[in-house]
């Protein structure tokens, strides 16, 4: 009985803390071109599944992603609702039937922030931790 | 012919091995992306042969390949253009096509126009039907997605316009409206099987074509148009939609058999409706189409007689799928097609019902392979038009039940 109560309790820290790791460990980022300061979810996934292609303040804006990693697994969960492979399917689909390009992709933090920096319209995300040098901090409303 | 594809199928498969990238490239200062793609399938019955393949001895006549290239020329303006090949049993001959080509303009998210060839939107997956690496089946459910006359149906000539509406707490709304004309696809399975079926109805109580080349006809198409809206619902992973589509088919060519006198088949009325509904959780995925087709059409007998065909088809599916690893996905559909709905639906000449099993294995991002299992009852052999189960193939008639194994092993880049 002991074990069990002990083994719900562990199972229920172990959800607490992915759903924690999930809800704040990013930031949502952007190149000092785009004028909006806050963006929406729906904003959000709308850019990164291409029905968007403007913010509400008529920006333009290029979605980038990360290859893999903790970051670009809490995104996905947080704002786009599909699993990494779902969504490269997704593209897949948009790109052979011409109706977008298959969006950059980057191996790191590090790699988003320099490309987010120097790209015009670019809107991406990095863990929360990372250095944002460069580049504009989105509030997600 | 066939070494011509062969030598073309090697090539685009070994290109980007070889150069281990993509093919993106920088013009006047623009990126332009290239991809491509092709597949290579085997299919295995026990009886009967299905989509003009010899599939009762083993047929490696399923073949495709293309390659495309896009860009933005502004934010708001794109063009580009895909070639595409392929040969399925006596169809196709690796004859190149243009799959599509066009420029689309997008003035707002609610408002795009797109003209040119165009992929035509409907259902759940009718523009990317034929692109096997984006689903889990080898060989789709062939009551929606008939690979035998895909040419003749999956793109227009014309235009499109389109986009998306997001709706606050509602979800969002994507429409598209289309139309335009159907291309002709000489060597595609609607002109195969009206010249090599000559319609005289089957025996009674058996289960036989009587079949002759009687006819050459060369051109199908007309005008369609219509529209698709699909609405992402407020409920994560749940999207709902629909489809209308109207086209006027003309069809000509020339008896050959007992008098050589001009053929034509016009539509009198062919009209599309279609339902669907597709349901993510993680990595499990349900969906489901049903399709309605009520259609008229007028055709000169040799004798100069006009007749009419009627054929009232419904055609749908349900699917599951789970993908267990990033490299195994497994899933099942059931696929049924009344060939005409009011009368018997119980009988194999008017209906084909297909279960599925899949073993999808993505060996890299770039490969995968499925294995899949077809338990086929019914051949729809009585409509105005054939269904997969052609006469010329089958000389000797068809079993009423069949069973089928599909390999395909497919590389995208």
């Amino acid at each position: 009985m002991r074990n069990t109560q002990i083994f719900l309790c562990l199972v229920l820290l172990a959800v607490c803390a992915a759903v924690t790791a999930f809800a704040g460990d990013i930031k949502v980022i952007a190149n000092p071109s785009v004028g909006a300061s806050s963006v929406s979810a729906d904003e959000i996934k709308g850019v990164f599944l291409a029905t968007k292609t403007s913010l509400s303040d008529g920006s333009h804006v290029e979605p980038v992603l990360e290859k893999d990693g903790p970051a670009h697994e809490a995104f996905l969960k947080q704002f786009i609702g599909k699993t990494d492979t779902a969504l490269e399917t997704y593209y897949r689909s948009l790109v052979f039937t011409g109706k977008a390009s298959m969006p950059k992709t980057l191996p790191a933090d590090a790699e988003m922030v320099a490309y987010v920096a120097k790209t015009k319209g670019a809107i991406g995300y990095v863990s929360a931790g990372a250095s944002t040098a460069g580049v504009k901090t989105l509030e997600v409303k | 012919m066939r070494i011509r594809g062969s030598w073309l199928l090697a090539a685009i498969f070994a290109a980007p091995c070889l150069l281990n990238a993509q093919f993106d490239f920088t013009l006047d200062g623009r990126d332009v992306q290239v991809h491509s793609f092709a597949s290579q399938g085997f299919a295995l019955s026990n009886v009967n042969n299905y989509l003009t393949m010899n599939t009762s001895g083993g047929s490696f006549g399923l073949t495709d390949f293309g390659f495309n290239a896009s860009t933005a020329i502004t934010d708001k303006l794109r063009v580009g253009a895909q070639l595409y090949d392929y040969n399925l049993g006596r169809l196709g001959d690796y004859h190149p096509q243009l799959d599509w080509a066009y420029a689309d303009y997008k003035f707002r998210d609610w408002l795009g126009i797109r003209g040119g060839k165009v992929k035509t939107v409907q259902g759940l997956s009718h523009d990317t039907q034929d692109m096997e690496f984006l689903h889990t089946w080898a060989l789709m459910p062939q009551s929606v997605y008939p690979l035998d006359t895909r040419g003749d149906t999956i793109s227009h000539i014309g235009g499109d316009l389109y986009g998306d509406i997001g709706i606050k707490k509602m979800g969002t709304f994507s429409y598209t409206l289309f139309g335009g004309l159907r291309p002709n696809d000489p060597d595609g399975g609607y002109i195969y099987g009206v010249n090599t079926m000559s319609h005289v109805p089957a025996p009674q109580g058996g289960f036989m074509y009587i079949t002759g080349q009687t006819k050459d006809v060369t051109y199908y198409g007309g005008p369609v148009y219509g529209a698709d809206l699909h609405w992402a619902t407020p409920l994560k992973g749940l999207l709902l939609g629909a489809s209308y589509m109207i086209q006027d088919i003309t069809t000509t060519g020339h008896y050959t058999e007992p008098v050589v006198v001009p053929y034509k088949l016009t539509t009198v009325t062919d009209k599309a409706t279609q339902f669907y509904a597709e349901y993510v959780l993680g990595n499990l995925r349900f969906a489901g189409e049903y399709r309605s087709e009520p259609k008229i059409v007028q055709l000169n007998e040799p004798n100069g007689v006009l007749v009419q065909g009627f054929q009232d088809s419904r055609s749908g599916y349900v699917s599951l799928s789970y993908r267990f690893t990033k490299w195994l996905e497994l899933g099942s559909y059931h696929s049924r097609y009344i060939d005409n709905w009011p009368t018997i639906h119980s009988d194999p000449r008017n209906h084909i019902f297909d279960q599925t099993f899949t073993a999808r294995f993505d060996i890299n991002k770039n490969v995968d392979f499925k294995i899949e299992g077809h338990f086929i009852n019914g051949a729809a052999i009585d409509g105005v038009l054939d269904h997969g189960f052609y006469a010329a193939p089958n000389p000797s008639g068809l079993q009423p039940t069949m069973d089928m194994l599909v390999m395909r092993v497919g590389y995208h880049m």
